[in-house]
């Protein structure tokens, strides 16, 4: 086992907001990946744009600090090109659930082995609030004065119903168990989607840490996490705000990388050069 | 001297397509030089395909005016096409289908209702029997249509072989017994140079294999999607991977997360898929990721004419992207011209570390040309992998490093990616590499990657990007060919891309002429390029669109200003008789 510490994973000092829920994510994020016994050498991160993109500078890894939305395709792409690097997403709501949703679901269909840990904070922070597509329907922001038409995205359905193999919820309170679902979901080989909910201190005074702190329950001691009816079931309580933590769904089935058989000794990065090219130019004869 | 145009109409989903370039590859075999080019429309059945060879005994560049044998599979053929028929051309059809009054037309009828009812054939086979009965016409080698049958079919059983066999050997029979007047145009040469029947797809698609790209991420859009079919099918056996994303975002962010990571890696599109890709080209930009697309234009905007050629997407294309950032685009004029420029385009991506585009269009991307094998083979010899700046691990483990990276700070865990250089290149570690890490940053940052909204800084890094230009200006930029004795020339053509052939084709038959053809298309130089041009002389400017886009920019970039212009933009590529009609 290697020994890397928190500090060899820390980069600059974070310039979030004073109680922010982004502090405990990134302390977790750091200490899952010590608990792994990674380096900042053996890890890929892809980072979105937004507060909690701007990990990117206080984050040691070797890292893609992505375009807003793009963070999985970037992510996909390293696992293709080297599926021997952990590749995780750090990722918000608006980025992963409105700009990039079409990424998240074809990259659970593909059960790409990467682990996608969204910032929810049902707001725009770093646009200074406005709504974001988890927000509740009727939420007032800077952008819907009025409150918000739409009703909110539900990303645990969403991504069980895509395929993903790893759904997981967690509060950004509950740092130990961030730690543990964070190692499970990069353990896990295949789709892992982790939503992490978390207050946005400065722009959402309605979600706020005693909002999840009611809201949110630990699954149950006997809950089977293989069962995706039962997963679909917890998922769907999003909509009536409650909030289940813990795994909600995981399943061992082949990933993206492990169904291409051009993978199957090295990494596409390491492979031979193929030279022999009479065979493809017989097709022109 | 043997040059005959030999085409074949009818129903959109009836097999044009594979007909046409069975014709092709049996002229290629025996011995001569092809140029094809297919019309289609936008639908999977119905509408009208055609599909025209031009077979000649010396190298051709383009199609030429008349028909010489028309294949007329129904009657629409015959009306949509007699406008390039003379007096000599055969026509190809069945007087039972329908009647052909024209007195100056010689008619070779063939009864393909009767032998495919006959034989139990189905009608798709018709296809065959017109194609038994063409090579009859001209005394071609009917041994290679039916070793070609049993390539195309031969998975299926020697039953299916055979079965389709005999609609090849009725038609030719047919004429053979009925018809005195043959041509003998395809008889086979010896010795026969292996020739390739290519286009600019399979070009694209071979030179990517061949300079060693791992990663092709494509999203269907005609008429690039070849690419995309002709790689999917390769990718076990050749070590690539190929990824039809969910669109053409996700297409160009997963080729450069492969990029990132340390593969070759490139995207092909048309223009309304580029148009969604522009955002991450700034994106390889700014974090100087090496990546080639692939970019295979149609007639615009929006969905435009899908099936159709122009060139229309070049100022989109070297303006692509928010910001400035340094890119390069390159525009073949021809199959071969293809080959190399793509594998130029993988080292130019790699060394100068951003994204390069090259030009295509439907007329270069879906006609085929006859490309020498010994072309191929040589290229293949000759190609070198240049990675420029990548440092990667050996397989002894140790870091293989250049002077300048040993003059790093590579103690530093943290590496220097956007180290300032006078070249403006810098060092790109392959990341997983022990003991490092770096990012790479879609923010302006500082050496070493990470975010700065500094002065400073933001100066330095936008001039070490800007001097990559200056150094690909110094080091690999190429001026562009000219066809013709450019000194006694009174008229001189300026192009780019794949209009090449039809000008060629047309100074032919002009006097004292000469085409500047570009295909390095941007950055240009100026200095150099300005030095082509001289007082006196009749510049002409053609190109396959309204604005002529190359003029604008060679204005723009060189002060160059060409007044007279032959532009087409009716989804039809320019012919050789096109630029004749309009320089008297």
């Amino acid at each position: 086992m290697n020994s890397s510490t928190i500090q060899n994973f820390s980069g600059y000092n974070p310039t979030w907001c004073l109680g922010c829920g982004n502090w405990g994510i990134g302390v977790a994020i750091k200490q899952a990946l010590v608990q792994l016994g990674l380096t900042p050498s053996d890890i890929a991160v892809v980072f979105g744009i937004g507060c909690s993109g701007n990990m990117n500078d206080f984050l040691n890894a070797y890292a893609i600090h992505a375009l807003h939305g793009r963070a999985i395709p970037n992510a996909v792409g390293i696992k293709l090109a080297n599926h021997k690097l952990s590749v995780i997403c750090v990722v918000g709501d608006g980025d992963c659930y409105g700009e990039g949703g079409n990424h998240l679901l074809h990259a659970a269909r593909g059960n790409h082995n990467i682990t996608v840990i969204v910032h929810d904070n049902r707001v725009y922070g770093l646009t200074t609030g406005q709504v974001a597509p988890t927000a509740k329907k009727g939420y007032k922001s800077k952008s819907t004065p009025a409150g918000i038409i739409e009703v909110p995205v539900n990303p645990l359905a969403l991504a069980l119903t895509s395929g993903a193999t790893f759904v997981a919820q967690v509060f950004a309170g509950n740092v130990i168990q961030m730690i543990s679902l964070i190692k499970a979901g990069i353990d896990h080989q295949g789709f892992a989607l982790i939503n992490i909910l978390q207050p946005c201190v400065t722009f959402n005074k309605i979600d706020t840490y005693q909002y999840y702190l009611e809201k949110s329950y630990q699954l149950e001691k006997d809950y089977r996490k293989d069962d995706f009816k039962s997963a679909l079931d917890k998922a769907l309580q999003l909509d009536r705000e409650k909030f289940p933590l813990g795994i909600i769904y995981q399943v061992e089935k082949p990933s993206y990388t492990d169904q291409i058989p051009q993978l199957k000794d090295k990494t596409l990065k390491d492979q031979e050069r193929f030279m022999n090219f009479d065979d493809l130019i017989k097709e022109f004869i | 001297m043997v040059d005959f145009t030999w085409k074949i109409g009818g129903e959109a989903g009836f097999g044009i397509m594979t007909t046409g370039l069975v014709f092709s590859k049996i002229a290629a075999r025996s011995g001569y030089y092809i140029f094809d080019y297919v019309e289609y429309p936008s639908l999977i059945r119905g509408g009208h395909n055609a599909y025209e060879v031009r077979v000649c005994s010396e190298k051709i560049h383009h199609l030429k005016k008349n028909i010489d044998i028309l294949v007329c599979l129904n009657e629409e053929t015959f009306q949509k096409h007699k406008s390039r028929l003379t007096k000599d051309s055969l026509i190809i059809f069945d007087e039972k289908e329908f009647a052909i009054k024209d007195k100056d037309i010689k008619l070779v009828s063939v009864p393909f209702n009767r032998i495919l009812s006959d034989l139990k054939g189905k009608p798709v086979m018709k296809n065959t029997i017109a194609l038994g009965a063409s090579l009859a016409l001209v005394e071609g080698e009917i041994t290679e249509l039916l070793k070609i049958i049993k390539e195309q079919f031969g998975k299926k059983g020697e039953e299916v072989v055979s079965f389709n066999k005999q609609f090849a050997q009725a038609g030719y029979d047919y004429v053979k017994k009925n018809y005195s007047e043959l041509k003998n145009w395809l008889t086979k040469k010896t010795p026969i140079e292996s020739k390739l029947v290519m286009t600019g797809n399979d070009a694209f698609s071979l030179a990517a294999a061949i300079s060693d790209c791992r990663l092709y991420c494509s999203y269907p859009m005609t008429p690039s999607s070849s690419v995309l079919a002709t790689l999917a099918g390769w990718q076990e056996e050749i070590g690539m991977i190929v990824r039809h994303a969910e669109d053409e975002i996700s297409v160009i962010n997963t080729a450069i997360g492969g990029s990132f990571a340390g593969v070759r890696s490139a995207v092909g599109t048309s223009g309304g898929g580029f148009a969604l890709m522009v955002e991450s080209v700034a994106l390889a930009g700014i974090t100087e990721t090496p990546l080639v697309i692939f970019l295979a234009q149609r007639p615009g905007p929006a969905t435009g004419m899908p099936t159709w050629t122009e060139q229309g997407d070049l100022l989109f294309a070297v303006h692509s992207g928010h910001g400035e950032f340094p890119k390069i685009v390159l525009a073949p004029g021809d199959v071969e011209e293809m080959i190399e420029l793509t594998g130029k385009a993988f080292n130019l991506a790699d060394v100068y570390q951003l994204p390069v585009i090259i030009m295509s269009d439907m007329f270069l991307s879906e006609g085929h040309e006859s490309v020498e094998k010994k072309f191929v083979d040589d290229f293949i010899s000759k190609y070198k992998i240049n990675r420029g700046k990548l440092l990667k691990k050996m397989i002894n483990d140790k870091l293989q490093m250049t002077n300048q990276a040993q003059n790093l700070n590579i103690k530093s865990k943290n590496f220097l990616r956007y180290k300032v250089t006078d070249d403006g290149i810098s060092e790109r570690l392959m990341p997983g590499t022990a003991g490092y890490y770096y990012q790479a940053n879609s923010y302006e940052h500082i050496e070493d990657g990470h975010t700065t909204e500094e002065a400073k800084p933001r100066r330095d890094q936008v001039e070490k990007r800007n001097r990559k230009w200056l150094t690909y200006l110094k080091q690999d930029f190429s001026l562009p060919k000219v066809y013709g004795d450019l000194d006694k020339a009174k008229t001189v053509f300026v192009s780019w891309g794949s209009v090449k052939g039809a000008i060629v084709e047309a100074q032919k038959t002009l006097k004292e002429t000469a085409l500047i053809h570009f295909n390095h298309i941007y950055p240009l130089d100026r200095e150099r390029v300005r030095q082509l041009f001289t007082n006196g002389k009749r510049y002409v400017l053609v190109e396959n669109n309204s604005w002529g886009q190359f003029g604008k920019l060679l204005t723009a970039e060189t002060g160059v200003e060409i007044k007279e212009k032959i532009l087409k933009y009716d989804g039809r590529p320019i012919t050789a008789e096109y630029i004749l009609a309009r320089i008297t």
